[in-house]
């Protein structure tokens, strides 16, 4: 691994030129109660959240007549091993898939709220108004790729270059480090129209520099070969882009190669019983906000992923472990942000291409729908709460626009971030630039970030 | 460098000096830029050989023997039960999963075939078509399954795209993938509907598309400007009930029943008790009458969509960017789609054809194309056989399967049905560039690194491998140069920039050379230096 010292030294010096705060409230000097992250998660494949969460009370025949028992072919869970999501009083309504035991509890601490029917809307909508057409549909409704992208863009009727997290880095003062890293490769979520976004390895994978080299004459003549090499003769656009993302990766190896082998992580060992795919990723952000200081990080933005989720067949056995990776690993990162002393200061969140059909599928699964149950944790999460309007579980009732149960959403994914956006410092006014849809809905702020 | 590279490389300086004799130098590679570049395009990675076929027989010619050729064998690999506790019971070692459910050994098999294979421009093909219509071992786990369908593509890459869209939809491998076999009829007392899957994605991601197009590519819009759909979410459930009735081959020996168990050699077989025989509606309002068989009903909806106009600049365009170029000119993509139409002698679809005329169109040919957005940025299984070719490369395999993984491209092991990459991937150039989706600065690193093992130190035989040789590396067509750094990076000029680096690359280059001890270290510096450089990311 190369780790030069110019690079460090260098770094160390801009983190006193780092700006602080969003939105012109005050100017603020890089300092450990200034800072803010939002960690987006993303369910590749369109996570079913019919079965995320089900209802316990009595609507839950509605559910089990729709979703069929097990023995029956179906994909209803029973209700005795639904995990109860109790309210701060009364009965509980929902239960959690029984695979979500960590979540749950995180619930009844008080960390974890769930989002209701979110989905990709042109403007708000109703059964009537999209029937009759008055209401446009987002473009390549259930297309895996398109709403994967409309999700990560919030521009569901038009094609985007940009995603929200890049247009929220965007408004970002500049710092030592791009404030937004994807531990899951290049994401449209991650791309700014200004900001450019950093990908880093997982915990555990492969180094953030170069192997193989030393100080020795041959070595560092190699390694100034192709720093003059990637700054040469650019004229055509796509070396350009090539040797621009070499560049940054060889610009921020230098001071995030150290924190991302784990030196002087004090978390590490709160992701080792369960060690995952998404674990990994998660560590590796709480390795990085740990690191936050010596970064000159004050705002940044995460994003991790788990993919498997497009259960067309056999969901009760795929669902299952999936849930459990994404219950274990967020409850370990919730525990990181805790011990780190800054659970207020991390807001985590799910995103997805789409729901699911209430309706099961030929081979036990379920296809692709629209509307779709999020959750949002953190230490300045409202949790113990529901948010939103939860669907008539009815096929073919009011809320599902097919006959096989596919909800209309009822929030949309602008208000979704705005709520996010607004905690993380983003001046009201200066929302739209970051959600250009956002002025058609009644709402921008749904209350869960308090 | 590390000790263990310092080792290898001394190792390699020490046996180089014992054997070589002196000599009159070695004059630098010559070679017309046009042909390398065909050899960039049409095969694996460019070689002093295969680029003195191309000119020795012309291009056409060349390409038409490519085209007899047939595919290189991918080895056989035993028939397993779809268990992994049977065929694996607990204390079998770990190369029983690996070798049986995954495709670890057709991969090492893909890369001998592509490194070494007669038949590259098959091979190369059928990789571009493994991008397309997608089956992934992280699904279909027995590998001999995801061999079979590997044959599939190399068999089916120069038909008629009719006959590809036939075998890949009843290929056991995409029933498996996308949930076609053991789709059922609509079951009434259970409340299930047959399964969407595999009707949605064969017209989004394997023949039409999301939008109508015009056979230049550009996408038909609406008086409002938004682009018109190829097909509703109505299409979707028609064509999801024409698709019922489908099991997995019946296994030698084995009883018919309505759901057979998992078998992946051969075609998939009717149920027609499991056929819902009612009348269908589907893409573009064809009705598909009531009580026809599920293959007739099949043939009639496989009409329908390899007859649909998209097909042709939609599959089409794909292939260009695959083998030529990620942005090309609205009247290439035409052209591609005439001959895709009509080959000449009245076929529709015909793929050998297409390539033909993908790769002599004027877009593609010539010896330097100067226009800033030309060009196509390369998969990471191309910087693993394009290096592997022109440096001499023997191997097993192995290595280069496991690189593929580290470097997010194993081929046949996709993350999900939509490719390593969306075609339509736009990073910040403002250019279309598929291969970029896998290029971002943790990337960076995998690749120089995955360079310096190959170049430095590559692995030998695994032994948890049957038959394992290893990795070798000889130089090849660059070894006669270890002391003579001008003919060096004037032949790695020639080779793999078909002429095109400037005097300030080769003097980096040089001052990197002339730091190293001269002999196969001066072949491996220069080789570390431009295979790293953006320049060689982009093939244009």
């Amino acid at each position: 691994m190369r780790i030069s010292r110019r690079d460090v030294l260098s770094g160390l010096s801009m983190i006193g030129l780092s700006a602080g705060l969003l939105g012109g409230r005050r100017t603020a000097r890089a300092a450990n109660d200034d800072y803010r992250a939002l960690v987006c998660v993303f369910l590749f494949g369109g996570n079913d959240g019919n079965n995320m969460v089900v209802p316990v009370d009595a609507r839950y025949a509605d559910y089990a007549a729709a979703r069929r028992q097990l023995t029956d072919g179906g994909l209803a869970l029973a209700m005795d091993q639904l995990l109860p999501l109790a309210p701060a009083s009364g009965p509980a309504q929902f239960g959690f898939h029984p695979s979500m035991p960590e979540l749950q509890q995180l619930w009844n601490q008080g960390s974890l709220a769930v989002l209701f029917n979110v989905g990709t809307l042109v403007a708000p909508t109703s059964k009537a108004d999209d029937s009759a057409g008055r209401v446009p549909r987002p473009e390549s409704l259930m297309s895996h790729q398109d709403q994967q992208n409309q999700w990560q863009t919030s521009l569901p009727d038009r094609p985007s270059r940009t995603g929200w997290g890049g247009r929220l880095a965007d408004q970002l003062p500049s710092a030592p480090l791009p404030p937004l890293v994807s531990v899951a490769g290049n994401v449209l979520f991650a791309l700014g129209a200004s900001s450019h976004p950093l990908a880093v390895p997982g915990a555990g994978g492969p180094t953030f520099g170069l192997s193989g080299f030393n100080s020795s004459a041959g070595s560092r003549a190699l390694v100034t070969a192709m720093d003059v090499l990637r700054g040469l003769d650019l004229d055509n656009a796509l070396i350009q882009s090539v040797a621009g993302e070499t560049a940054a990766a060889f610009a921020a190896s230098g001071m995030l190669s150290p924190v991302l082998s784990g030196t002087g992580s004090t978390t590490d060992a709160l992701f080792e019983s369960q060690p995952s795919v998404l674990g990994n990723q998660l560590l590796q952000v709480a390795r990085i906000i740990e690191a936050r200081s010596v970064l000159g990080a004050t705002r940044q933005i995460f994003f991790v992923a788990i993919g498997g989720f497009d259960t067309h067949n056999d969901q009760l056995d795929r669902q299952g472990p999936l849930l459990a990776e994404v219950s274990s690993s967020l409850s370990a990162f919730h525990a990181a942000t805790v011990q780190l002393g800054v659970a207020s200061q991390v807001t985590t969140f799910t995103l997805s291409d789409f729901g699911r059909t209430l309706a099961p599928a030929s081979g036990g699964g379920s296809d692709h729908a629209w509307g779709n149950h999020h959750l949002v944790l953190g230490g300045a999460v409202q949790g113990r709460q529901t948010y939103g309007t939860f669907p008539t579980l009815a096929l073919g009732g009011p809320d599902d626009f097919t006959a096989q149960g596919r909800w209309l959403p009822t929030t949309s994914t602008d208000q979704y971030a705005a709520t996010l956006a607004r905690w993380f410092g983003v001046a009201p006014g200066d929302l739209t630039a970051v959600l250009p849809n956002l002025g058609r809905f009644a709402s921008a702020d749904l209350g869960f970030l308090g | 460098m590390n000790s263990r590279v310092l080792r290898s490389a001394a190792l390699a300086l020490v046996l180089a000096g014992c054997s070589s004799q002196p000599s009159a130098p070695a004059k630098p590679l010559v070679l017309s830029p046009d042909a390398v570049r065909l050899a960039a395009q049409a095969t694996f990675g460019p070689t002093a050989a295969v680029v003195g076929d191309i000119q020795q027989r012309g291009a056409a010619a060349w390409i038409d023997a490519q085209l007899q050729l047939p595919p290189t064998d991918l080895g056989s690999y035993p028939v397993i039960a779809d268990d992994v506790n049977a065929v694996c019971p607990t204390g079998s070692p770990a190369s029983c999963y690996r070798d049986n459910f995954t495709p670890f050994l057709s991969e090492a098999a893909f890369f001998r075939n592509a490194i070494s294979g007669a038949d590259q421009l098959r091979q190369r093909v059928a990789f571009a078509l493994s991008q397309v219509v997608v089956v992934s071992g992280a699904e279909v786990r027995p590998n001999y399954g995801i061999a079979e369908y590997e044959k599939l593509l190399l068999r089916d890459a120069f038909g008629t795209y009719r006959q590809l869209l036939e075998d890949v939809t009843l290929s056991p491998a995409m029933g498996r993938y996308l949930n076609m076999v053991n789709n059922d009829k609509p079951n009434l007392p259970r409340g299930t509907e047959p399964n969407e899957n595999y009707a949605r994605e064969v017209m989004q991601l394997f023949s039409i598309g999301l939008v109508q197009l015009r056979p230049d590519g550009s996408t038909v819009t609406d008086s409002s400007g938004a682009p018109v759909p190829t097909y509703d979410q109505n299409a979707v459930i028609g064509l999801a009930h024409v698709l019922t009735g489908w099991t997995y081959p019946l296994q030698a020996g084995a009883t018919q029943r309505t759901h057979n168990p998992p078998y992946y050699l051969g075609s998939m077989v009717v149920v027609p008790s499991n056929h819902d025989t009612a009348a269908k509606t589907i893409l573009g309002g064809t009705q598909i009458p009531a009580g026809q068989t599920p293959a007739a009903d099949l043939a009639q909806a496989l009409d329908t969509i390899a007859g649909h106009p998209n097909v042709g600049p939609f599959i089409g365009k794909q292939l260009i960017q695959a083998l030529v170029t990620a942005n090309p000119n609205p009247e290439y993509v035409g052209r591609i789609s005439a001959v895709w139409a009509d080959d000449g002698h009245g076929v529709r679809g015909n793929l050998g054809a297409v390539v033909r005329a993908i790769l002599l169109d004027p877009e593609a040919r010539g010896d330097v194309k100067a226009d800033p957005s030309y060009g196509r940025v390369k998969d990471p299984v191309l910087l693993l056989t394009g290096p592997a070719r022109a440096l001499g490369v023997t191997t097993d395999g192995v290595y280069f399967a496991r690189a593929s993984a580290s470097l997010e491209q194993p081929p046949y092991l996709s993350p999900t049905v939509f490719n390593f990459y969306p075609p339509d991937y736009t990073p910040e150039s403002k250019l279309v560039s598929p291969a970029s989706a896998l290029l971002d600065s943790a990337s960076v690193f995998n690749r120089a690194n995955v360079f310096v093992q190959l170049l430095f130190s590559p692995p030998g035989p695994d032994k948890t491998v049957t038959g394992a040789t290893g990795t070798q590396i000889t130089l090849g067509d660059l070894a006669p140069f270890g002391n003579d750094s001008g003919a060096l990076v004037d032949s790695i000029d020639a080779l793999l920039f078909h002429g095109t680096l400037s005097a300030a690359q080769r003097l980096a280059v040089l001052d990197a050379v002339n730091a190293q001890p001269s002999g196969p270290s001066w072949v491996r510096a220069a080789a570390y230096a431009v295979l790293t450089s953006p320049h060689y990311q982009v093939e244009r």
